[in-house]
């Protein structure tokens, strides 16, 4: 059923007229959502289109490339720092802006990289883990970066103050718009990359280094743009982090963050689009709802505390978070090493022959 | 051309989205006839888990406010959400409490990020936010309607410890060792304030960053200006840290510290016994102090939330609701914000298990007074000086 005819098929973005039909309908209902869903999960949403922007990005790196990383909460802060910053006090336009904060993380990403093309496995995974703890000290010395007090956004303005021509996003609902059409430019980005001559050789560097060298393909120039990539995508994800939090300071971006990220996208699945975005809003949803809130869920909720404070110690609840987002993670290794998207693949591949 | 004008309709309707799309809509209400909502952040888990208790310590207040028969027949219900420590995390926390379940009041409130993050929001949504469980200067200057804080500040608090070192143990030569952050720096310039009084001069000033693992240096500066005290303003365990490694030198000044690390059963525990006779700041009343509150509590906590280790900072979860409290009970039957956030701008020498509280619609920042406290044998507390405001305080000129 997915069997290709020629390079056009393979390249264009809807592969029938079901899944346009499909993608349409699921635009115009993320287009709805701010008229009719609570303020509060406005907010919820703006943070998962920020984790899907990065685990996308992330994914070029980790799922395409095989190259691992354990420092990108550093790209994240870099973008929302830079972001902010450029506003803040070169009054420079927010896109402009944003771009750049991309463009300095890519950078950085680069410079990463450089280490990658010597350092495998878990040596590439220590060097990575200590950029991102470096960033996270560095911007907390620095006065310059607002020290460990942390900055305030700037207030949100997609137009250029210079020439009057200013419009603030003020509520989650505007935001919301602004984060979801960058993410989906991000996300067409990121597939359109996968299917050039890059992403096949990006796919080549993961499958065989050697092998990939010897076809043809330089190393050191993939590699690093690999990192350059999934850096800017973290550095632009980064940069509307900081607005949609409004005030953020060096330890929001920590190792944890850095290792989050990496759950999401094996969680949903490595080498693929869709995995990476729905690994992303599975866990920001765990993490930052379902999981916070678990205590007020009807009989659910009485129980896992009537457990937690048998079993566990007095801060018991809360660790139902750590410890669900574990099993998850345990789970997808040994019983679905292709995460949700290959869970996906099966249920899509047991309905197109059904009933038989 | 098509291309151009697809795009084109898709600006103008986004445009057209942004416009339209909902505006801001004020939270729900936190109470009715049968409860009022408050609620509390803290960290429960991750790296600054041992701060969580604060959060939790209304939930005692809760009890007792409704095995009492609750507010003017009203019960108290207390939240508490975890946010790691992570702002991201408390601001999403906080619009959940206030647009899924409303809530009145929040009270305590651990990280100042996270406090930053929410200030601003809470304000807007018009949630009252009592007792903050850190002390920064931004919270209430300039002056924010919504928000009353309890702690003292940091500088306040330096100020009088430095005063009790040189007014009351003699000492002459006066060592600081500072975190290089907002907190270690009021720290600093409290002690310098009160110096530049006495015309003195620190003879040593050393920042330190809360990861460094080796202090040998700076303790040799330390040795070596001839430093009789030190105060510090650092994290625990930078402390401990600093204390074995001077003790490892033959070096043992009189150690001053800041009120956040007032947990003498912890601190000694972690420093292996060498807490014994640390001076610290206390912003509340000791825990095994005897007092009609602080026996109330006490038992409370015993009857309501065994598995709880009844310390400093968890009493300071309760202690941080009791303005509150005093101004929901004047409020009466008709409750409203506006009602409540009256009688908070009304109170005046409140005294609880902490310092005496005054706000005045001008002033929000509760307190500038703290007691001063010395560790003695098995963590056990000794009060040396009693309750002391701050006269210098550049806040209250």
């Amino acid at each position: 059923m997915d069997m290709k005819r020629d390079y056009f098929e393979d390249v264009q973005l809807f592969e029938s007229n079901v899944v346009l039909f499909w993608s349409v309908a699921l635009m115009l209902l993320l287009f709805a959502i701010p008229f009719f869903a609570p303020k509060y999960y406005i907010f919820l949403l703006n943070i998962v289109m920020v984790h899907v922007i990065l685990a996308v990005g992330l994914n070029v790196l980790v799922g395409y490339t095989g190259q691992i990383s354990l420092g990108h909460a550093g790209f994240f802060a870099i973008g929302a720092y830079g972001t902010a910053l450029l506003m803040l006090k070169l009054q420079i336009p927010f896109v402009v802006a944003i771009l750049l904060a991309g463009f300095i993380a890519a950078f950085f990403g680069f410079l990463l990289g450089l280490p990658a093309l010597r350092l495998e496995g878990p040596y590439l995974a220590v060097a990575s883990l200590g950029f991102g703890l470096a960033i996270m000290h560095v911007i907390g010395h620095w006065q310059f970066f607002g020290g460990r007090t942390g900055i305030q956004a700037p207030p949100l303005d997609i137009g250029i103050p210079q020439l009057n021509a200013s419009f603030i996003l003020q509520t989650d609902a505007q935001k919301y718009y602004l984060i979801l059409v960058i993410a989906i430019l991000m996300i067409i980005a990121a597939r359109n990359i996968m299917k050039t001559r890059v992403g096949r050789s990006f796919v080549a560097i993961r499958d065989s280094d050697i092998a990939a060298e010897v076809i043809g393909i330089n190393l050191t120039i993939y590699k690093t743009l690999a990192f350059a990539i999934s850096a800017f995508y973290a550095g632009i994800a980064g940069g509307l982090f900081g607005f949609v939090l409004g005030f953020f300071d060096p330890f929001t971006f920590n190792m944890i963050l850095s290792i989050i990220f990496l759950v999401m996208v094996v969680v949903g699945g490595l080498g693929s689009i869709a995995g990476p975005i729905m690994g992303a809003v599975l866990i920001t949803y765990l993490q930052y709802s379902l999981l916070k809130n678990v205590a007020e869920v009807p009989v659910v909720g009485d129980f896992l505390v009537t457990v937690s404070s048998r079993w566990f110690s007095v801060m018991g609840l809360e660790n139902i978070n750590s410890i669900v987002l574990g099993l998850i993670m345990i789970g997808i290794v040994i019983f679905e090493p292709l995460g949700m998207y290959g869970i996906w693949i099966r249920i899509k591949k047991y309905w197109m022959t059904w009933p038989f | 051309m098509r291309f151009k004008t697809t795009v084109g309709w898709m600006v103008v309707a986004l445009a057209a989205a942004m416009i339209m799309a909902p505006a801001a809509l004020a939270g729900k209400p936190g109470f009715d006839d049968k409860e009022i909502r408050i609620a509390a952040w803290g960290p429960q888990t991750g790296p600054a888990a041992a701060w969580g208790n604060v959060a939790r310590g209304p939930n005692v207040m809760a009890a007792i406010v409704n095995a009492e028969g609750g507010i003017h027949g009203r019960k108290l219900k207390h939240f508490v959400r975890d946010d790691q420590y992570n702002p991201a995390q408390t601001k999403l926390v906080v619009k959940e409490l206030v647009e899924q379940q409303g809530i009145f009041s929040f009270v305590c409130g651990t990280s100042a990020a996270g406090g930053m993050a929410v200030k601003d929001y809470l304000k807007d949504n018009k949630v009252i936010w009592v007792g903050p469980a850190t002390s920064v200067e931004e919270y209430v200057f300039p002056v924010n309607p919504y928000l009353f804080t309890i702690m003292p500040l940091y500088e306040d608090e330096a100020s009088i410890l430095t005063k009790y070192v040189v007014e009351k143990l003699k000492m002459k030569k006066i060592g600081i060792l500072y975190q290089n952050d907002p907190y270690g720096k009021n720290g600093l310039k409290g002690v310098l304030q009160r110096l530049k009084k006495y015309r003195m001069k620190a003879v040593a000033e050393i920042p330190v960053e809360p990861t460094e693992q080796d202090l040998a240096s700076q303790m040799q500066k330390f040795k070596s200006s001839g430093a009789e005290a030190v105060l510090m303003w650092v994290a625990p365990k930078t402390a401990v840290i600093a204390l074995k490694t001077s003790k490892s030198m033959g070096y043992t000044p009189q150690w001053v510290s800041s009120m956040t690390l007032g947990d003498y059963e912890l601190m000694y525990k972690i420093s292996g016994g060498l807490w014994e006779g640390v001076v610290t700041g206390a912003f509340t009343l000791p825990p095994e102090t005897r007092h009609p509150l602080m026996d109330k509590y006490r038992e409370a906590t015993k009857k309501y939330a065994p598995e709880e280790r009844w310390g400093v900072f968890f009493h300071a979860g309760i202690m941080f609701t009791e303005p509150l409290i005093h101004a929901l009970k004047k409020v009466g039957k008709n409750l409203s914000t506006e009602a409540c956030l009256r009688e908070l701008n009304k109170i005046r020498n409140f005294k609880g298990t902490g310092g005496k509280i005054t706000y005045t619609p001008k002033r929000h920042q509760g307190t500038d007074s703290i007691m001063v406290m010395k560790c003695g044998p098995n963590a056990t507390y000794i009060k040396v000086m009693d309750w002391t405001s701050n006269e210098l305080a550049s806040w209250k000129k």
